[in-house]
């Protein structure tokens, strides 16, 4: 028996048709991001966290003490594991079906996210390249600036739907439109 | 537009006409105008009825404070009550209506209570209404009620919506007063990142009501350009409509911005208000201060309110509140609005000033009375004239609105609000603020400062200060210069004594100066039992303009300095707030975060009920066409389990990864039985224990390969039991190298169960499955047809040859369809949690229902998994005390009903035959129930004394809730295929 089995990304029900086209405030969810969590074994924290940085086409997100998030949209899964593999006192897990990648961005970014987590988004305190854990909308998600009026959000698949939606919610005010990213 | 409102003046829109109903009748107010404004400005003084008494009431202050103009806004759904009107911002098209009156406002029934007025004095109804004793709850305290009261909550679902949003700064500043812009100004030049909050709909606090000059501009100008560079400053948040209402540990606030309270049509896109957490490194209190009235008989008539009140309206709004206006004062205050009335063209017919002499200046052609003092007003429903008296000669003097100042009190709420007390100054008469560190500072008249310049240089200081304390360079602010203040300072006076009428000191609940007397002599002497017994303070206003006045009096009948009686408790809200705008988003399905599994979509389409499992929503059972009732799917799904296959989706149990050298080692500490052994390419059954020996969760870990495990546990305990092992790791044994890491949401996990679950999963999977190269316990990565790579596990939860398949998540729904079309020859079926506890309870396997935190691993016949010869593990020591290894704790076992047909519940207790139900006679309870659709007949697990030993005995299933008797045989708890064959299968 042959099987052809369908991948299905969790948000696929809320977002289809939803939107015919882009506000300046758009949330944009990426549809098979590569996502690892990343593990330094004992001792091997900064040695890890140095390797990490210098692999091409890795984003590193600080999720913990010696606890990293790394996205891609270049590299596949396996060449990901394998990179992450060479990395002496690494360990790490595939998340890529268990968290969902999304994108907030436009002039009312910020706005908008700061109804939804309670860390100080300003450009001074949480500036470009800085990422953390924190609770967006109650879920522990990671959130990252990737760019001055651009956020990314790493949440776990179960809780996307609901996150989804209060970020809408939340979007209204600023004309908020969603869908998934162009591959 | 009417007689009250001035040709001229105020900062009202006169030409945005807006128009409004009050009670049913229209009227018509201006853009800028508050309803207690707008209805001051069409001559209607009397605006509400009082709490007990049901007396005639207007208009008192012009601010938040205000205790009698309460209405009812809106209506249907959007009805508010309780909003004071002198805070409710004009729009068009708005209603209100007055409140606790029938029929009317003007002929109220409810005002014989005045008549009754001898009787109802404090705490009347604790000495009233004491017999028959059942009369209370039943006749007499909703026949009070009914009689008191203000406004009438809907019931009717909020229309609209609400927000909640975080905001950050160096510095909030609170209240946007002369002190509060000064400190914002200086502070925001300086660099620093300012949030400047202010109630009202616009900035400028007391400046708006004021006929100086600053810098050489009128007040309101000055205003004007200071806000207009404010809101040029990118580090400047302004937020109007916007009550700080709490000040919460870590210099957190909290905010209530009225969004839309204020728009005829509100937008759907909108909240309708908004509640903010503001974070903030220092805060200023620029809250202003609060003009007291004067208690003397009579002072509640509508008409009478605070000389700062009608100079608001006159100034700010362009509304006269009387053609002939009398002052009653005790300082500058009243002198002050004297000169701005007589100088609109206002007739002021005297000034009474409680003091002997005073050097303020007296408006051309205005008799001063000094010395003088109101022992009683005229008027029903508007204030007609008042009596004086001085040396023992009274006088009436007729007028129809009475400006009173009984000094000032710096609003201090905020900063009293975590513990520290308000602390009395002799110098200024007050209650000033407290010292709360340097984080937090009063600036201006919150801070007991008294003229206006000197607030805008104190508010000036303070913000600068604040800035360089935070690093931020220092910036020398010009403080501008003010021409035409006035010298506010008063002399106290905190009761006219000769009073003729009552003498309230609490207008919203109806308290005199005759109920304090009362609570005194009846012992409630404490200001904190004065409060409860008179109720002063009380209600929506907090006693905001009668507490301090309370305070002096009792500490007059005292014969004791205010400091000595101290105040109430300060805590939040400062000012009420709705209950859409704490619950914000949070409401109806969004009331916490819910998830759903990869296969939720699945399980929709084939027929699920759900049910919420934490914030789970999990299947609880398949539907079938022509199915009635759940028992009945749940039967089918049993059977079809236990002869043929059925598919459950396991997806919401925890899994966690855990790598390093150490991880065995750990899993060995973590867990009671031994894994130091367990084989890459096996699972084992693990138990957790807490450091009291009691079993806190259980579940599978597999070794997948030296140095990575994945375990998984219960659905409920997935967070707890991850926490649990990173704390073990760091604290109790930080040598170990071991990580953890949660992969729940990665994997999409099924349960294949049944006779026939191989032979439907060989038909998807590449791999051998068979016995010989999957055996019970196995584990391992397989491939499945088209490649996709999954990890299969021969774990049961049902006694039945069962496979867990773990797919990546993407993939569950389509891997799960996959399934479903390999076993439909086979009848594959799906089924829920409800099937899964029906097959674990007939194979007598345990849940969180029977591993409650009360059981050890002996209670539930898990004693074999308690590896005593580890050296140690958590829980191992404290579980070989003396209480837990007793021969009478409770154990589990099987209990069938005697008489087949009979069914008892969960819950119900057990007794032995001819025992009555008592806490000594109870020989345990029942933890789980089903119908057990294989034996054809109810089925329990129970927990009873020294249960082992008892098989075969007869007992009582006692329910008291439910009222049944059942008696059934105790048994052992595995009821289905004792010997485990199937699972060998």
């Amino acid at each position: 028996m042959a099987l052809n089995l369908v991948h299905r990304h969790v948000l696929d029900d809320h977002i289809s048709g939803f939107e015919t086209g882009k506000n300046p405030n758009h949330l944009s969810v990426a549809r098979r991001p590569v996502i690892f969590s990343v593990l330094a074994l004992q001792g091997r924290d900064g040695d890890v966290g140095a390797a990490l940085s210098s692999v091409a086409g890795f984003s590193v997100r600080c999720s913990g003490p010696g606890e990293w998030l790394i996205v891609s949209d270049t590299i596949g899964p396996e060449a990901a594991a394998g990179a992450l593999a060479a990395i002496d006192g690494a360990t790490f897990a595939d998340q890529s079906d268990g968290k969902v990648l999304m994108a907030l961005y436009g002039p009312s970014a910020r706005k908008i996210l700061a109804k939804c987590v309670a860390v100080d988004l300003h450009r001074d305190v949480f500036a470009k390249g800085y990422s953390a854990s924190m609770l967006c909308c109650q879920v522990a998600s990671n959130v990252m600036r990737t760019m001055d009026d651009q956020f990314e959000i790493i949440l776990p698949r179960s809780y996307a739907g609901f996150v989804f939606e209060t970020m809408m919610e939340m979007g209204r005010e600023y004309a908020l439109t969603a869908g998934f990213a162009s591959p | 537009m009417s007689s009250f409102r001035l040709d001229a003046g105020g900062l009202v829109n006169r030409s945005d006409a807006l128009s409004f109903s009050f009670d049913g009748k229209s009227f018509t107010g201006f853009s800028g105008d508050t309803l207690a404004s707008a209805l001051l400005a069409n001559d209607q003084m009397l605006v509400g009825r009082s709490f007990k008494y049901h007396r005639p009431r207007g208009v008192v202050t012009a601010g938040s404070a205000e205790p009698n103009a309460l209405v009812t806004v809106g209506a249907g759904a959007r009805a508010e009550p309780n909003a004071r009107a002198t805070m409710v911002e004009l729009h068009s098209g708005l209603s209100a209506v007055s409140q606790n009156r029938f029929p009317s406002l003007k002929h109220d029934f409810g005002a014989v209570n005045g008549l009754l007025s001898p009787f109802l004095g404090a705490g009347f109804y604790y000495k009233t209404f004491m017999w028959p004793k059942p009369f209370w709850e039943k006749v007499y305290e909703p026949l009070i009620r009914r009689a008191a009261g203000l406004g009438k909550v809907t019931l009717a679902a909020d229309p609209d919506r609400y927000e909640k949003s975080w905001a950050h700064c160096d510095l909030l500043v609170v209240g946007g007063g002369p002190a509060g812009l000064m400190a914002a100004l200086a502070a925001a030049r300086a660099g620093a990142r300012v949030i400047l909050a202010d109630e009202g709909f616009r900035f400028g606090g007391s400046m708006l009501s004021e006929t100086v000059t600053i810098g050489g501009l009128p007040a309101q100008d000055f205003v004007r350009q200071t806000i207009e560079e404010l809101a040029t400053l990118a580090n400047v948040t302004l937020m109007p409509r916007t009550t700080v209402f709490g000040w919460y540990d870590d210099m957190v606030f909290g905010a209530v911005e009225r969004v839309q309270k204020h728009v005829s049509q509100p937008s759907a896109d909108l909240p309708m208000e908004r509640l903010w957490r503001i974070v903030a490194r220092r805060a200023i209190l620029s809250s202003g201060a609060e003009e007291r009235p004067l208690v003397f008989g009579g002072n509640d008539r509508p008409g009478v309110m605070t000389a700062n009140a009608a100079r608001t309206y006159l100034n700010r709004y362009g509304v006269a509140v009387g053609s002939r206006v009398a002052v009653f004062t005790n300082g500058g205050s009243g002198y002050r609005t004297a000169s701005d009335l007589v100088a609109r063209g206002i007739e002021v017919t005297a000034i009474v000033d409680a003091r002997q002499t005073a050097q303020d200046t007296v408006p051309d052609g205005v008799r001063v009375i000094r010395n003088g003092s109101i022992i009683s007003t005229k008027g029903r429903h508007r204030l007609s004239g008042i009596i004086t008296a001085r040396s023992g000669f009274e006088e009436v003097i007729s007028c129809d609105a009475l400006a009173m100042s009984g000094g000032w009190s710096p609003i201090v709420h905020l900063m009293c609000q975590r513990g520290a007390k308000p602390v009395w100054s002799d110098e200024a008469q007050g209650f000033m603020a407290p010292d709360v560190g340097a984080g937090f500072v009063a600036a201006g008249s919150a801070a007991g400062v008294e003229r206006l310049s000197d607030c805008l240089r104190d508010g000036a200081a303070k913000g600068a200060a604040s800035a360089a304390a935070l690093g931020f360079a220092p910036y020398d602010v010009n403080t501008p210069d003010v021409e035409g203040e006035y010298d506010p300072s008063f002399a106290p006076l905190w009761y006219v004594p000769g009073a003729r009428d009552k003498a309230f000191v609490d207008f919203q609940n109806d308290v005199a100066v005759s109920d304090l007397g009362l609570s005194q002599r009846e012992g409630f002497s404490h200001i904190e039992h004065t409060k409860r017994y008179t109720t002063a303070g009380m209600a929506t206003d907090q006693g905001k303009l009668g507490n301090v006045a309370t305070i002096g009096i009792v500490a007059g009948m005292r014969g004791v300095s205010p400091a000595e009686i101290g105040t109430t408790t300060f805590r939040p809200f400062y000012t009420p707030v709705s209950f859409g705008a704490l619950a914000g988003a949070e409401r109806a399905e969004h009331l916490r975060p819910v998830r759903t599994s990869p296969l939720h979509g699945w399980a929709k389409k084939n027929g699920a009920s759900f049910v919420e499992s934490g914030l789970w929503y999990r299947s609880a059972w398949f539907v079938r066409a022509g199915e009635t009732g759940w028992r009945e799917s749940v039967d089918r799904e049993v059977r079809a389990v236990r002869e043929a296959v059925g598919i459950c989706d396991v997806s919401t149990l925890g899994k966690i990864e855990i790598f390093g050298s150490g991880a065995a080692e750990f899993l060995n500490r973590i867990y009671s039985n031994s894994f130091l052994k367990l084989p890459v390419g096996k699972a084992r059954y693990g138990l957790m224990l807490r450091e009291d020996g009691m079993v806190s969760d259980d579940g599978t870990t597999s070794r997948l390969s030296d140095s990575h495990y994945v375990m998984t546990t219960t659905t409920a305990y997935a967070g707890e039991v991850l926490a649990h092992m990173e704390f073990a790791a760091q604290t109790f044994w930080p040598d170990l190298d071991v990580r953890f890491v949660s992969t729940s949401d990665q994997w999409a996990q099924m349960s294949i169960a049944g006779p026939k679950a191989r032979v439907v999963l060989s038909r998807i999977v590449e791999d051998d499955i068979s016995a010989q190269a999957l055996p019970l316990l196995g584990a391992r990565t397989v491939t499945l047809k088209g490649g996709l790579q999954a990890r299969l596990f021969r774990i049961s939860f049902s006694g039945e040859l069962a496979f867990e398949l773990a797919v990546p998540a993407g993939y569950g729904e389509s891997v799960a369809d996959a399934l479903m079309d390999a076993g439909r020859d086979a009848g594959i079926t799906a089924y829920g949690v409800e099937a899964l506890n029906v097959l674990r309870i007939e194979k007598g396997f345990v849940t969180h229902s029977e591993l409650d935190g009360r059981t050890t691993a002996d209670d539930v016949g898990l004693g074999r998994m308690m590896a005593m010869q580890k050296p140690d593990f958590i829980g191992k020591r404290l579980s070989t005390r003396f209480g837990l290894t007793a021969a009478d704790r409770l154990q589990l076992v099987g209990l069938k009903p005697v008489e087949i047909d009979k069914e008892f519940k969960a819950g119900a207790h057990l007794l032995k035959e001819n025992a009555t139900p008592s806490m000594a006679n109870d020989q345990g309870f029942v933890s789980s129930v089903c119908h057990s659709p294989t034996l054809g007949h109810c089925i329990g697990l129970a927990m009873l004394k020294s249960g082992r030993e008892r098989l075969g005995e007869r007992i009582h299933v006692w329910d008291g809730l439910r009222g049944t008797d059942v008696v059934a045989e105790v048994c052992s708890p595995v009821f289905v295929d004792p010997d485990a064959t199937r699972l060998h299968l």
